[in-house]
């Protein structure tokens, strides 16, 4: 029964996506002037496959087993899937006939070989991902999750730090200041850290404009409010050694913060 | 792009398309609400099922953190944040980035952000999830529409978009190693099974990530580990 559920779930899924992935991708052969859907490094290696429908094929075909891996492994299906195999196996799809390179430039007809495309390939990435056997999925996770956690805890807060550094004086300033912050209010320095490049490089770019004004204010909005409800704030007096007026908890627990 | 050079004609053919749903503007709101229907519902399903999830093992790592207890504040603001520069970012070069704005910000941030509030059923219930992607991809084509049309195209910023992206493909290279060292300290078979496929897949030019988890797995298969 489950299987059904998902491979009913899952051709829903692979036809929205596909049919959307299609019609953006050809619809950027022709940006700026139509609005498109995709991404610059597609668009590159579209073009690079010089409408030769096997070259499409295998580039797709070497992402498309990476992300089969990626998904019986974890779930995920890494952004090959929308990025690469997708366009081009459709545009392989499109070009067995006349290997005209202007069919993947039609929106119709990438939207639909996409949709085709799409429902196959997730429809078969999840089902082999759910048939797995139970000892499998047990290593996965065994392997995975410590993993994971070194990656979330500690490689990112680092590379995403250094990356805000080298990213100039502003964006260092403010991601150091917010990955700080965040660490210590969220657990974790990522948030504070994207968002101190979010108004560092912002700033940068276009000055202090309302925008960019607008995006700092809420972040210092959204560190205090979490400070507050997580009890970042008593947690601190408590360690400074102050004890906590009766007025702030009383706060604290008349919105249950 | 040798694209972009060719002939004024099939410009002026485009431009003579512009008005039909293929190509017109007013047409991208609505391939954006399929695509973030999609994706969202990808996430229902990676919620329910554990598979699904439209986007790197690293990112959906920190949405399955929130999921095992932790928090989802990383997932929510890095979705978030990737959201927004995106949407700016792709109303003015005309291409909206899929992966920051609707894998990352539509597919991870945003039912972080639902998740973290404690809001569940939008994402654990499929059509009602598919419903609430189509709603949010809607509005951002259009917040991108009325950018497009109603604002001079002065901010040329991409508010470090291009630094985060650099530093979350930098991130995911790290988890092969990662995945090797935490396979050697599930078993010694494990951790042989691991390096073999990592091997295999350096020397078949493939990202070593893929490789190690499989080897890892297979190894798992024939010597399983006790829970």
């Amino acid at each position: 029964m489950q299987v059904l559920i998902i491979l009913v779930e899952s051709l829903i899924i692979g036809t929205l996506v596909g049919l959307a992935v299609g019609i953006g991708a050809a619809r950027m052969f022709n940006a700026p002037t139509v609005q498109a859907l995709g991404a610059f490094r597609t668009l590159g290696e579209m073009n690079a496959s010089e409408g030769d429908p096997a070259s499409h094929f295998s580039f797709g075909l070497g992402f498309f087993f990476n992300a089969w891996a990626s998904t019986v492994a974890a779930g995920s299906f890494t952004q090959d899937v929308t990025h690469r195999v997708i366009p081009n196996w459709a545009a392989t799809l499109l070009m067995l006939k006349n290997h005209d390179e202007k069919e993947m430039q039609d929106p119709k007809k990438m939207g639909i070989a996409g949709a085709l495309v799409g429902a196959v390939v997730v429809a078969f990435l999840n089902l082999t991902s759910s048939a797995l056997p139970q000892s499998l999925q047990i290593t996965a996770v065994k392997v995975l999750v410590p993993a994971a956690t070194l990656l979330i805890n500690s490689v990112m807060p680092v590379i995403f730090w250094l990356a805000a550094i080298d990213g100039g004086k502003r964006s260092g300033i403010f991601g150091t200041v917010f990955g700080g912050l965040a660490q210590l209010i969220m657990g974790n320095a990522v948030p504070g850290v994207v968002l101190g490049i979010l108004v560092g490089k912002g700033v940068d770019e276009s000055g202090w404009n309302k925008i960019t004004k607008i995006i700092l204010i809420a972040t210092i909005l959204l560190f205090i409010l979490s400070a507050f409800f997580r009890g970042s704030d008593l947690i601190l007096l408590k360690q400074l050694n102050v004890g906590v007026p009766a007025w702030l908890q009383q706060i604290h627990a008349a919105i249950g913060g | 792009m040798d694209n972009s050079e060719k002939s004024i004609e099939e410009k002026e053919l485009e431009l003579k398309n512009t008005k039909s749903f293929w190509y017109a503007d007013w047409s991208f709101p609505i391939i954006v609400g399929l695509m973030s229907a999609g994706v969202f519902a990808g996430t229902s399903m990676y919620f329910n099922y554990g598979t699904g999830a439209f986007n790197e093992v690293a990112f959906v790592a920190m949405l399955k953190a929130g999921m095992t207890g932790g928090s989802y504040g990383a997932c929510a603001a890095f979705g978030a944040s990737f959201l927004f520069a995106r949407i700016l970012e792709g109303s003015l070069d005309g291409i909206l980035d899929l992966g920051g704005s609707i894998l990352t910000g539509v597919g991870l941030g945003i039912p972080a952000i639902l998740l973290s509030m404690n809001i569940k059923e939008p994402i654990k219930n499929f059509p009602l999830a598919l419903l609430t992607g189509a709603i949010i991809g809607v509005i951002i084509g259009f917040i991108i529409y009325a950018i497009r049309h109603f604002t001079l195209k002065q901010s040329s910023s991409t508010f470090g978009a291009d630094i985060m992206m650099g530093a979350g493909n930098e991130t995911g290279r790290f988890l092969g190693p990662l995945i090797i060292i935490s396979a050697a300290q599930a078993s010694i078979p494990i951790g042989l099974g691991a390096i073999i496929g990592a091997v295999l897949f350096y020397a078949w030019k493939k990202p070593i990530t893929g490789g190690a988890i499989i080897g890892a797995m297979i190894a798992g298969l024939f010597f399983p580990i006790k829970v």
